[in-house]
């Protein structure tokens, strides 16, 4: 396996100012067990250097290699080329989807990152508040002490995949509101307030296509649901407290 | 401090969702009265115009149906909004189809409220 | 320079109902929705229709014999489906928001729909043999 070379055709999205998007095909030789952006950056390198992506960490930490592969939304840093396409075959790469394009591969996705920061998303937490996955313990000391990089490495795929996303640009979607269940551990910052509304927890319609897109193991979608329990307490605990 | 968001559109929040799933709940549990005391109680299970004048004869039938009635409606309408502030409407915009659905709703139940009332009134 | 390519925007509605590439909480969704649609226009359809009532025996039954035919029959069946489908599915929805079963909501759909297609046969053998 490690010695094979396949010959795949990329189907890479082109759009250049205002001009119409269009398909461009490359064919290149790779290996099976090669990662996808390795393949896009010899695309790069050796075939068309106007082609612009992005790209940082290489190992599914940055999220800035999010990419729609055949349709579906993927890290390009991780995804071997053999899991998307077959020797003599054709893999279509495109943009993310819901986040304007600013040229071929690269979107603005700015919009997320003003999302975040207005629900108090913190990417640097304690261990208490955002347990490892794995709930491996921190090792000595009390976990207290421990803060790690938050799940959420701000991909954008998951808006990509929301199926709400697409039609409306106001609604803070899965990435935020799954910050925002991270900030609402602290009860006093009013985001709670802040998500009750048409744009918030209550414009999802559970169809979970960011939970299955995430790289990171946010579950969006579960967070989200979350924080629709705990706005539901929250109204239910202020008409007790105005009562009062 | 979370920075407020000016955009924020008021409309479906926690209230009107949960009454859409509760109106949901309750659609649940009445449409399986409602198929059944049509389907199976009653003489000749509502296949004639005086079978159906018969079956509303019994003034907790009417309640029945006019209270799933309301209940369907409001459910059908509330979804239908939702769908529509899917597709990010102006605030002006949403306002005139708020008081189309609001209408359209209103009318409906009084409709069948009416044509309940008639058809039980035709059984004398 | 940014683009317009991409934006989110309302006459992006068709992909709403664009199950491609997408898992089965997508397909969950679009059936909903289109359910849901279909369930409303039924709704309305239904009280319209209905009006024959007021009109006598002969106005309402005239019209139930027009509801034996088979085109009539096959749609009131798609609307059991229709109710059955969205009812559950429904069910699936509160399940997920009261409870923390998110990470069962495939399994719950399997199971909801498998229940789906069991009342549709059900219904479909006693609707064509009535």
């Amino acid at each position: 396996m490690s010695n094979q070379i396949w010959m795949v055709t990329f189907r890479i999205f082109r759009k250049k100012g205002n001009l119409k998007p269009y398909f461009e095909d490359f064919e290149m030789e790779v290996k099976p067990g090669e990662y996808l952006l390795e393949a896009i950056e010899r695309i790069w390198a050796y075939k068309d250097r106007s082609l612009t992506f992005a790209h940082a960490c290489h190992h599914s930490t940055c999220g800035a290699c999010g990419m729609r592969v055949n349709g579906k939304e993927k890290l390009t840093c991780i995804t071997l080329i053999k899991d998307v396409v077959k020797d003599g075959g054709t893999v279509k790469v495109e943009p993310l989807r819901n986040f304007p394009v600013v040229s071929d591969l690269v979107v603005d996705i700015g919009k997320l990152y003003l999302n975040l920061e207005s629900v108090g998303h913190h990417p640097v937490v304690s261990v208490v508040e955002e347990p490892y996955q794995d709930g491996i313990a921190a090792g000595r000391g009390s976990e207290a002490d421990y803060i790690r990089l938050s799940d959420c490495i701000e991909c954008g795929m998951c808006i990509s995949a929301c199926p709400v996303a697409t039609t409306t640009s106001t609604y803070l979607g899965p990435a935020a509101l799954a910050g925002a269940m991270q900030a609402s551990l602290n009860p006093d910052n009013g985001v709670l307030k802040l998500v009750d509304c048409a744009d918030g927890v209550w414009r999802c319609h559970s169809a979970y296509e960011c939970s299955e897109v995430c790289p990171s193991y946010v579950e969006p979608g579960r967070k989200i649901m979350q924080l629709r329990r705990k706005v539901m307490a929250e109204r239910i605990k202020s008409i007790f407290r105005s009562n009062n | 401090m979370i920075q407020t968001r000016a955009d924020t559109k008021p409309g479906e929040g926690t209230g009107l969702w949960f009454v859409k799933i509760l109106l949901g709940l309750f659609i649940i549990v009445l449409l399986l009265v409602h198929l059944i005391v049509n389907h199976y109680v009653g003489e000749g299970a509502l296949l004639t115009w005086q079978n159906v004048v018969d079956y509303f004869s019994n003034p907790w039938i009417v309640f029945m149906e006019i209270t799933f009635l309301f209940v369907v409606v409001s459910h059908s309408l509330i979804g239908m909004r939702s769908i529509i502030l899917d597709l990010n409407p102006a605030r002006g915009t949403m306002k005139i189809i708020d008081w189309f659905l609001i209408i359209l709703g209103t009318g409906s139940i009084i409709y069948g409220i009416w044509l309940a009332l008639k058809i039980a009134s035709f059984g004398g | 320079m940014v683009t317009d390519t991409n934006k989110p925007a309302p006459a992006n509605w068709w992909r709403w109902f664009d199950p491609r590439q997408r898992d089965i909480g997508t397909w969950a969704f679009i059936l909903n929705r289109i359910t849901a649609i279909g369930l409303t226009i039924y709704l309305f359809l239904h009280l319209v229709v209905l009006y024959q009532l007021s009109q006598g025996p002969d106005a309402y039954d005239g019209f139930l014999e027009l509801a034996k035919s088979p085109i009539i029959v096959i749609g009131e069946l798609l609307v059991v489906i229709a109710a059955i489908y969205h009812g559950l599915n429904g069910i699936r929805i509160g399940l997920t928001t009261f409870t923390d079963t998110s990470p069962f909501q495939r399994a719950i759909f399997y199971v909801f729909t498998f229940i789906t297609i069991v009342g549709s046969l059900i219904f479909a053998v006693r609707m064509f043999t009535a």
